[in-house]
């Protein structure tokens, strides 16, 4: 089998995408699991003219910065193609395809646990330095 | 080009030229969710271009582990985890550009605002170059040797008689190999295939050995020279005593090759090494057989303008002490496993003990990229030298 990479964004044209990363999970409050969309996760802050970054998630601070990739990341989008030719027998193949839709060059890390903020209103979501949901997941290098 | 602050307001843009002493709110996107489709593809630079530009395929069988190809190289595809968060931001525009959803109308989009989390990526893909898988490419095409009998029936040869047995295009080929075009064309060449009616075949080592020998035996009746052959008139000759044109050619590029200086001519000069090695494999295809009566029956196949030696064979032939007497046998570099481990597995068991100057012919061809052969011979022989002047002798680890 064989899948073609595409690249519909027109090489050059290629959109960039960001990452933040964070340490352990992001919670949600129970009641807004059902309804993420549009939900704001915090307030993304750069306070001086360094590349320091504050995350406010809750009432918990996170610090970091922004940092290049060590090489670049490809955001590719798997994309199913039903054969149209169906003169065919019983064989409905789906064709696959990855289309290239965006380049990530740089990211903003943070890569310390989270400060907790004192006072503040009760937040939707919560960010939470969670080991047992780190562990769950696979281990990087 | 980011660099340039850009009075943005959403999306990946916003959060990567974020001004000093402002803030942007991070939100779920209006399309958040798990996104099993979007994967992320870590690369080297230089190989961004080939993707960008449409280039690279994904290879493989479903019970095999995808590599990706570019023209010319071939690379595994593993997936790394990771336990941080990794929260992906697409720019702002790319609700927009997903037509199919019910979840895309204008007003999710409007409601939009600071830069959107579209899905937290489990870990990524990378990619780490790897030789091309091409034993399979010589198991394929073995299982359908091109003989003397399909170029004789071929005219009656209908459709459906053809379909029955398996054959392979060259998109067959790409699809079920692991390899690059480049080393896909490569490896067909060292294999001696030929494209035939659009099928691949490798040609049965009888029939070619028919070809070439009447090839020889026009020579001589022709009085032409072995070393400035008429593409035209050798093609046209063994046309006319029976063999197919493709054929014909075939056997000069196999044996052979183009003389440089006289190219538009199609001037071909014979190859004494693969004219050698071919009547030597014929001669001991047999089994094994006493030096003495080989190197007789060897010399006296082959063409009197060309030089022989025994070093020809190197690669190729093996020989062994019994008594006084040697023997030589077939053993052939190019039956080999290409893989390191299989390939010293089956040399040691070949031979428990070797020297240099008869281990290197059959692991020269070895290619692990980011391993030089010392590194091989270091993991997988161990290294011997009774005495300091003496010969290294390698056995295995």
């Amino acid at each position: 089998m064989q899948i073609q990479v595409k690249c519909s964004c027109g090489a050059e044209k290629c959109p960039e995408w960001a990452i933040i990363e964070l340490q352990g999970v992001v919670e949600v409050q129970p009641s807004f699991r059902d309804s993420l969309q549009n939900l704001q996760i915090g307030l993304l802050c750069r306070p001086s003219f360094q590349e320091n970054y504050t995350f406010t998630v809750g009432y918990h601070e996170l610090t970091g910065s922004k940092v290049a990739l060590k090489k670049p990341m490809l955001v590719l989008k798997k994309i199913k193609r039903m054969n149209v030719d169906q003169s065919d027998e019983a064989t409905s193949s789906s064709k696959v395809e990855l289309d290239v839709v965006g380049v990530i060059r740089q990211k903003i890390l943070f890569k310390t646990r989270p400060k907790a903020l004192i006072s503040g209103p009760q937040p939707a979501v919560k960010e939470k330095a969670n080991a047992a949901g780190a562990a769950a997941q696979k281990q990087s290098v | 080009m980011m660099e340039q602050p850009q009075p943005c307001c959403k999306g990946a843009q916003v959060m990567l030229n974020l001004q000093p002493t402002s803030s942007v709110s991070i939100q779920y996107h209006p399309l958040f969710g798990s996104h099993d489709d979007l994967i992320l593809l870590e690369l080297d630079e230089k190989l961004l271009p080939d993707v960008l530009y449409q280039r690279v395929t994904l290879r493989g069988q479903t019970d095999e582990d995808a590599v990706l190809c570019t023209k010319s190289k071939t690379y595994s595809v593993k997936f790394v985890g990771t336990s941080n968060s990794v929260l992906l931001v697409p720019p702002a525009d790319y609700s927009t550009s997903c037509k199919n959803s019910r979840d895309c109308d204008g007003e999710d989009y409007e409601q939009q605002i600071g830069a959107s989390v579209i899905k937290v990526a489990p870990g990524n893909m990378e990619l780490v170059e790897v030789a091309p898988r091409l034993d399979k490419l010589k198991s394929i095409l073995s299982e359908n040797l091109y003989s003397s009998d399909e170029a004789l029936e071929k005219a009656d040869l209908d459709s459906m008689e053809r379909s029955k047995r398996r054959l392979y295009t060259w998109d067959d080929l790409t699809n079920k190999v692991q390899a690059s075009d480049d080393e896909l064309r490569t490896g067909l060449q060292a294999r001696s295939a030929v494209e035939i009616d659009g099928y691949w075949r490798i040609v049965d080592e009888k029939y070619m050995d028919l070809i070439l020998r009447m090839l020889f035996h026009n020579s001589v009746l022709n009085d032409w020279s072995l070393d400035s052959l008429i593409e035209d008139k050798v093609v046209s000759v063994l046309e006319s005593d029976g063999f197919p044109r493709k054929l014909a050619y075939h056997c000069l590029y196999v044996y052979g090759g183009r003389v440089e200086e006289a190219m538009d001519r199609g001037v071909w000069k014979m190859d004494a090494r693969r004219v050698c090695v071919h009547f030597a494999r014929g001669i001991l295809r047999e089994g094994k057989r006493k030096m003495e009566s080989f190197m007789e029956e060897w010399m006296r196949m082959i063409p009197e303008e060309m030089q022989v030696s025994f070093d020809m064979l190197e690669g190729e032939v093996l020989t062994e002490k019994l008594g006084v007497e040697t023997w030589v046998r077939v053993f052939s570099v190019s039956s080999l496993p290409s893989t390191p481990a299989e390939r010293f597995s089956i040399l040691f068991k070949e031979r428990p003990k070797w020297e240099w100057k008869d281990l290197e012919p059959y692991i020269r061809d070895l290619n692990v990229p980011g391993l030089s052969s010392e590194a091989l011979l270091l993991k997988y022989t161990r290294r011997t030298q009774p005495k300091v002047d003496a010969e290294p002798v390698f056995t295995a680890r």
